[in-house]
């Protein structure tokens, strides 16, 4: 009876919340439901150590979490307060062991030597990034190493297919290790999405390169990460690069912008290239794409700064980027010189020969000023030393032609879902003009 | 001495440093861990109006800025701090100075703080952000019972004296 006493004098101190909580209702048919990994690592991570949790113990009351090692040291080194709301916590008496969640972490991550030898992976390349010069270095090595890239895809689209993805994968490989289990289950979901837009990604796929990127922060300094992994299928070996901008620690909101950008000529467009069983290794590619969305913001755990800013801002949109909305969500352009400001004779078209058309696909979020700094950047980087001194850091002028020859110059900070509302409508790529500012 | 040379080196050179008693040396590296993780999420955090970053190459030691509150005499101003953390760190709280010449009723001349959650009140969970965060909203709010800075605390009461005291002080520390 002397236990009773203080149970009925106890004050829980509720919130409003957990007052008025239910217990959320079991799902028991295949009812997936996507955790980002970046609140799964919340849910998972001792506050203390910041690391995932180790021998969790919870304090009796408060019920806050903790590796068994950190609450005791913190215990003994400090108040006798839970850390994280200051609740009396007497002794260790106050803790208990938590082996479910234990049980749930090694569920979800199998192989915690994996996950922590790819932390101090993380931590050694996180190291060197700590001044500023090797942030620029590296920066500098991603623009590279994405320009070497960029030729032996073109080879392996008209090779057809195959053998490209040994030679891009120096980048994020190990991204996929730690994160294997949650993976899994994202490209599950993302590939039942394919189906439906089978025809359209067909199409684009067939057409040849896949994935260039554009760095859509203003000041730009882009940091390139080469996102790269061969899917399941054997005979499906792609590639994919990932270019992520930000500027350098800061995140200017979520500027993203994913371009995938076929640099090819327009009659290879229409020719299906000779791509074995094509139908199987569209749909793996569909989910790639998606994942390297994905990916990046998983990577998390392989991330070097800036790609976790670019995750960050990833977690916005993520709904849209992997769930219902899906492919729908994306919207394709064909890029063409302006007819008239941008004539054959014109210093940079002669310059860009076949390449001043360009077809673009991205996300229906970014803005028209999006376009015009991607199209600056990705231009002078094609270009690299062939471009004349008086074309760098070009400003553009965009336009939409929603009849030919009327051409409607387009407002920076419209969305390109906007501009496709109000302009276009009819369901094929969106054709877009861009003229050059003289600045 | 720097303190985040590799565990193995510290070990072998330096007994004089192992005032943290019980803490093994393994834990040194645990610290620059919790440091390196702190960093990363600040970076990726992207906090209105504080900022820190490793002074150097040594992860123990970091300097802060912290914007002063908007609507508040200390607005406009910016503010550098130094982050010193101990071995012991998140155990123990990192000691935490201004080097910006600062003028408030918990700061003294030399840009000690008196705040609780940097002595008693410390917890492990706190962090750079937080530390930050709250020497931000300290600034705005000082706590004029228990004063570094008698002048100040004494002044506080008539802000538009305050800030004209405030401004006379930033024109006299400019070069400092």
């Amino acid at each position: 009876m002397a236990s009773l006493e203080p149970t009925q004098n106890k004050t829980w101190d509720l919130s409003l919340y957990e007052l008025q909580r239910k217990p959320q209702e079991i799902i028991t048919d295949s009812t997936e439901i996507a955790v980002s990994p970046r609140s799964l690592h919340s849910e998972l991570m001792c506050p203390i150590c910041l690391d995932m949790l180790k021998k969790t113990m919870t304090t009796k009351e408060c019920l806050h979490r903790f590796c068994s090692d950190c609450i005791v040291t913190a215990l003994r080194s400090g108040n006798k307060e839970c850390p994280t709301c200051r609740k009396k916590l007497v002794s260790k008496r106050s803790l208990r062991a938590d082996p479910n969640f234990d049980l749930l972490i090694s569920k979800i991550y199998p192989s915690r030597e994996e996950y922590e030898a790819s932390q101090e992976k993380i931590m050694a390349k996180f190291n060197p990034t700590q001044s500023q010069k090797a942030l620029v270095n590296s920066i500098n090595e991603g623009i590279k190493l994405q320009s070497q890239n960029r030729p032996q895809r073109f080879r392996t689209n008209k090779g057809g297919g195959g053998g490209g993805a040994a030679a891009n994968n120096n980048g994020g490989g190990n991204a996929s290790n730690s994160n294997r289990g949650v993976n899994a289950h994202d490209t599950a979901s993302n590939d039942s999405n394919s189906n439906t837009n089978g025809n359209e990604r067909e199409s684009r796929d067939t057409s040849g390169a896949t994935g260039a990127a554009a760095p859509a922060a203003p000041a730009a300094t882009a940091t390139t990460t080469p996102v790269s992994s061969s899917s399941s299928s054997s005979n499906a070996t792609n590639t994919t690069t990932t270019t992520q901008a930000g500027t350098s620690g800061a995140s200017t909101s979520s500027n993203r912008m994913q371009v995938d950008d076929a640099s090819n000529p327009p009659s290879v467009r229409s020719t299906p290239s000779p791509v074995p069983s094509n139908s199987s290794s569209t749909k793996p590619k569909r989910a790639m794409s998606v994942m390297t969305s994905e990916r990046s913001e998983e990577s998390e755990s392989d991330s070097q700064m800036d790609c976790r800013t670019e995750g960050d801002s990833n977690i916005d949109t993520e709904g849209e980027g992997n769930g219902e909305l899906g492919i729908n969500d994306e919207i394709e352009l064909v890029f063409k010189p302006h007819p008239t400001e941008m004539s054959p004779d014109n210093q940079l078209i002669r310059a860009l020969k076949d390449n001043c058309v360009r077809y673009i696909k991205t996300t229906a979020n970014a803005t028209v000023d999006h376009l015009s700094k991607y199209l600056a950047i990705r231009l002078t980087l094609d270009l690299g030393a062939d471009l004349p001194e008086a074309c760098r850091l070009l400003n553009f002028c965009i336009y939409v032609a929603p009849q030919p020859q009327q051409l409607v110059i387009l407002n920076g900070n419209q969305t390109l879902h906007q501009v496709n509302d109000k302009f276009w409508k009819v369901n094929k790529p969106m054709e877009m003009y861009y003229s050059w500012k003289k600045t | 001495m720097a303190q985040n040379i590799s565990p193995e080196q510290s070990g072998a050179g330096g007994s004089s440093k192992h005032n943290d008693d019980s803490l093994p040396i393994k834990d040194n590296h645990a610290v620059s861990k919790r440091l390196h993780k702190e960093l990363m999420n600040l970076m990726m955090a992207n906090e209105k109006g504080i900022s820190a970053f490793p002074d150097g190459e040594n992860i123990f030691k970091w300097v802060g800025t912290i914007a002063g509150p908007i609507n508040t005499v200390y607005s406009s101003q910016t503010y550098r701090l130094s982050l010193d953390f101990p071995n012991s760190y998140p155990y123990a709280a990192p000691v935490v100075k201004f080097l910006t010449p600062c003028f408030h009723p918990n700061v003294d001349l030399q840009g000690a703080i008196c705040l609780d959650i940097l002595k008693d009140k410390w917890s492990a969970l706190y962090d750079v952000r937080t530390i930050l965060l709250s020497i931000q909203s300290l600034l705005g709010e000082p706590n004029n019972e228990s004063p570094l800075n008698a002048q100040a605390a004494m002044m506080w009461n008539d802000q538009n004296e305050y800030k004209k005291y405030l401004d006379a002080f930033y024109e006299k520390h400019k070069d400092t």
